[in-house]
């Protein structure tokens, strides 16, 4: 639950949450069409020193927030590797290993990283409630939607804890093994998640009345500590994009990138 | 710093939105959210003990990512529903719970969320049978399946097809059919009944 504590100052941390999320958003799509492993593996080095440079974070945090990214690169890899047919460079049985399994599959598990080490960048650095309200006067999105989602982050901040109190509930009146433990069955799962959600729509409804008998939706409103685009914050989006497009012009020029064309 | 508002009470229609209707969504998001990341755990574990098989096997669960639009669509009962849940869900994901996709998750369930919601659009939002929610789930997985397939680079691999046929076959009995089971008891304990299920309810 990385985006529950506070985020310390830092440069990136004082950018505009939303100029950072559609400049996350935007390096992802770029990157979903390169294909080939140099280019990438150079956006992940140069994500890496930023977010540690601008974001202020430990390299331990940093590299800890990454094992999720590194368990999906390496399963996108495998499966790319023992199952992309070319020139074959070891066979055993069924499971054979080629050239071009390995160069996709080295693609994707980087790019996989660098995604990562974005989307790391941003969460770490990003105060949630900011990005609501952020998203709210900067993308213009509507004020009911916006709060919604405020209160819904906050009620996502309990959830752990009341799902802790249903399984305890549950073990309470479960029946015990021999040794006294309690026998926890796979149906006692779904029960749980059942139990939280209708627990959570409950919940939902009664804090849309709330935010309605206190007036959301009336104009017209004002914002508790408002959040600005600043010129600094333009000019941190277009250097990254900038920086992007840099990258994958010279991996162009090196003759290193490769497009979409390398899958098939 | 002016906002557009709307007043929900001047459009009366199928679009006209209650507050109540998208903390639901919201809700749903959350909660989803939640278990999906709890899931992921699982996901994460189950693909390390299968090794390189891992990747097939985690197909057989992907239907229960599909779960939130239909649910959300039978409650709510309006066009979008199950875009926009599928949306909220993703960026509850990314934004707050850090998953593995990164930002291209929101894509990937906006792709999900009009497959799932394309078959409740056909019915004009009216019919909610077993046949509707199953293809729901089919269509969900089918659509988006064409995109992780572009991501992953499963293109030009052996078992293209075999992936596509238990991706597809998941979303329809995870993603579809329990929906409506899930639906169901939803009902039945009376949390929805303010929502637009519960006044069909009354009304049948």
């Amino acid at each position: 639950m990385s985006g529950a504590e506070t985020v310390r100052d830092s440069p990136l941390a004082r950018r505009n949450p939303t100029v950072k999320l559609a400049v996350l958003f935007l390096a992802s799509v770029a990157l979903l069409f390169v294909l080939d492993p140099v280019t990438p593996s150079v956006v992940y080095l140069l994500g890496l020193i930023g977010v540690i440079v601008g974001g202020r974070l430990p390299l331990r945090t940093v590299l800890a927030a990454q094992l999720p990214f590194l368990a999906f690169a390496v399963g996108v890899f495998s499966i790319n590797v023992l199952s992309r047919p070319g020139t074959v460079v070891w066979q055993e049985g069924p499971l054979r290993v080629t050239v071009d399994g390995l160069i996709v599959g080295a693609a994707l598990a980087v790019r996989t990283l660098a995604i990562g080490i974005l989307s790391i960048g941003f969460v770490l650095t990003t105060d949630s409630l900011a990005l609501m309200t952020s998203l709210h006067q900067n993308a213009h999105l509507g004020a009911r939607p916006s709060y919604a989602l405020m209160a819904g982050y906050r009620l996502l901040q309990q959830l752990p804890g009341e799902w802790t109190a249903i399984r305890d509930a549950q073990a309470v009146r479960a029946p015990l093994r021999r040794n006294g433990s309690v026998h926890r069955t796979p149906a006692s799962f779904g029960r749980a998640a059942f139990t939280l959600l209708v627990l959570a729509i409950r919940r939902g409804e009664r804090m849309a009345q709330s935010l309605e008998s206190r007036g959301l939706g009336l104009q017209p409103r004002t914002v508790w500590n408002p959040v600005r685009v600043g010129s600094l914050d333009v000019v941190f989006g277009a250097s990254i994009v900038a920086g992007l497009g840099v990258v994958i012009g010279i991996a162009g020029l090196l003759g290193v990138l490769r497009g979409p064309g390398a899958l098939f | 710093m002016t906002t557009t508002t709307s007043s929900r009470r001047s459009t009366p229609s199928l679009f006209a939105w209650q507050l109540k209707d998208i903390m639901l969504l919201v809700v749903l998001g959350a909660v989803f959210g939640f278990l999906y990341w709890a899931l992921v755990q699982g996901w994460i574990a189950l693909s390390v003990a299968t090794g390189p098989f891992g990747d097939l096997t985690q197909h057989v669960l992907l239907g229960g990512w599909l779960l939130v639009a239909p649910i959300a669509i039978a409650i709510i009962r309006r066009p979008f529903a199950g875009v926009i849940a599928e949306i909220i869900a993703s960026v509850i994901e990314v934004v707050f719970l850090g998953s593995a996709v990164g930002p291209l998750l929101f894509v990937a369930a906006a792709i999900q969320g009009v497959g799932s919601e394309l078959p409740f659009a056909l019915t004009r939002y009216r019919r909610y049978n077993w046949f509707v929610y199953a293809l729901s789930g089919a269509l969900g997985a089918g659509l988006v399946f064409f995109f992780s397939a572009f991501r992953s680079g499963w293109y030009g691999t052996d078992l293209l097809l075999v992936r596509l046929v238990i991706q597809v076959v998941s979303g329809i009995v995870l993603g579809g059919l329990l929906a409506k089971v899930i639906v169901d008891a939803l009902a039945r304990t009376g949390v929805v009944d303010n929502f637009a299920i519960g006044r069909a309810h009354l009304g049948s």
